[in-house]
């Protein structure tokens, strides 16, 4: 695969974003600002999805993940916001030394990864010879022969019903079990979240700890009997 | 642009192709090896997130960043081996749908257990939480 023309500007405009904004991630201060810092690296990797012709992953990224799992982190940040850290008093990161190891760590694994995708890539070079010029031409023959759009203007990938196909032809078992995945998933969250007061109105707490618990709350008691 | 600029540069200096117009001619044209040195940054960068921060939430959006570089390595690869003549290319893409999934529980269960622990401990600082710890 090689990109040219205007895919190229397009890389390193995205590539650059999502650099950037993930590492503005990790240093705000501000967990709603990193969060935001997120939604755009993640959408930067979206456009990059784009660019290498993944136009169904690139709308489930911006669906799922910007659209669902960062609204669920901005909620989370709203019930648990911690002054304390916008205002500057608290420190961010954790001690010095521990600081200075994973930088260490991060950087021996920053070498270790690039030597090895410089070494592995210069393999593959050698397993598939293939010039820009090449890859280019072959594509715009390819997207030559697309079908039209209504509208004439556009062209028609089947990429989307590729993914779409093979997703329930041949990973028809693993699309069932994420559905099981995703059910466990809700329903553990909403136990995990629930309150003492909600547990003790389910009549779902054990009465040891009820009868703990309503020293110092007695409307726990009270509120056992409504869930009969 | 860059595809213009680099014979322009390449007349300018008036030599042979050194390092830096080869730099600039794979640059001109990312390939696969780009793809994946933005993925190993990404990856790195969620990596640090994970080790340094104290904020239990900003770790979880490290793990977000960790996992979406994976996924960027997968569609790279899905894409080099549509044009090797690979028959199942698509597998790439398909396994990072199961990705997306896998994270959005992951998530979901994440923040869950944070609210329990802010709950209980009034904290979302991770050296503070050390029920576990003897």
């Amino acid at each position: 695969m090689t990109l040219s023309g205007y895919e190229t500007i397009f890389f390193w405009i995205f590539a650059l974003a999502a650099i950037f904004a993930g590492l503005l991630t990790v240093m705000a201060r501000n967990a709603v600002h990193s969060a935001l810092f997120l939604i755009s690296s993640l959408v930067s990797v979206a456009a990059l999805f784009v660019l290498a012709r993944a136009e169904f992953i690139a709308g489930v990224q911006i669906l799922v993940y910007v659209g669902g799992v960062m609204v669920l982190f901005l909620f989370v940040i709203m019930l648990v916001n911690v002054g304390a850290e916008e205002r500057g008093r608290d420190e961010i990161f954790n001690k010095q030394k521990q600081v200075t190891a994973s930088l260490i760590f991060c950087l021996l694994l920053a070498g270790g990864l690039l030597y090895a995708v410089n070494k592995g890539y210069r393999g593959l070079r050698r397993l598939h010879p293939a010039t820009p010029e090449m890859v280019a031409e072959q594509e715009s023959i390819r997207d030559r022969s697309l079908p039209t759009s209504a509208t004439g203007s556009s062209r028609i990938t089947p990429d989307t019903e590729a993914v779409g196909s093979s997703l329930y032809r041949y990973a028809s078992l693993p699309f069932e079990i994420a559905s099981v995945l995703l059910l466990v998933a809700i329903i553990g969250s909403v136990m995990l979240a629930r309150t003492l007061r909600q547990e003790a109105s389910a009549d779902d707490l054990d009465p040891e700890a009820l009868q703990l618990e309503s020293v110092t709350d007695p409307e726990l008691t009270k509120l056992e009997p409504q869930s009969e | 642009m860059l595809n213009f600029f680099s014979p322009a540069m390449l007349l300018l200096l008036q030599e042979e192709p050194t390092w830096l117009a080869q730099m600039q001619q794979s640059a001109a044209h990312p390939d696969l090896s780009k793809f994946l040195v933005i993925g190993a940054l990404l990856f790195i960068i969620g990596v640090a997130g994970v080790l340094t921060r104290r904020n239990i939430i900003v770790i979880f959006m490290s793990i977000e960043l960790i996992l979406n570089a994976a996924n960027l390595n997968f569609i790279a690869f899905s894409r080099y081996l549509y044009h090797t003549g690979s028959p199942n290319a698509v597998a790439g893409q398909i396994f990072t749908v199961f990705v997306i999934v896998v994270a959005a529980a992951e998530a979901a269960i994440g923040l869950g257990i944070v609210i329990a622990l802010y709950r209980n401990k009034e904290t979302i600082w991770v050296d503070e939480i050390d029920l576990l710890k003897w």
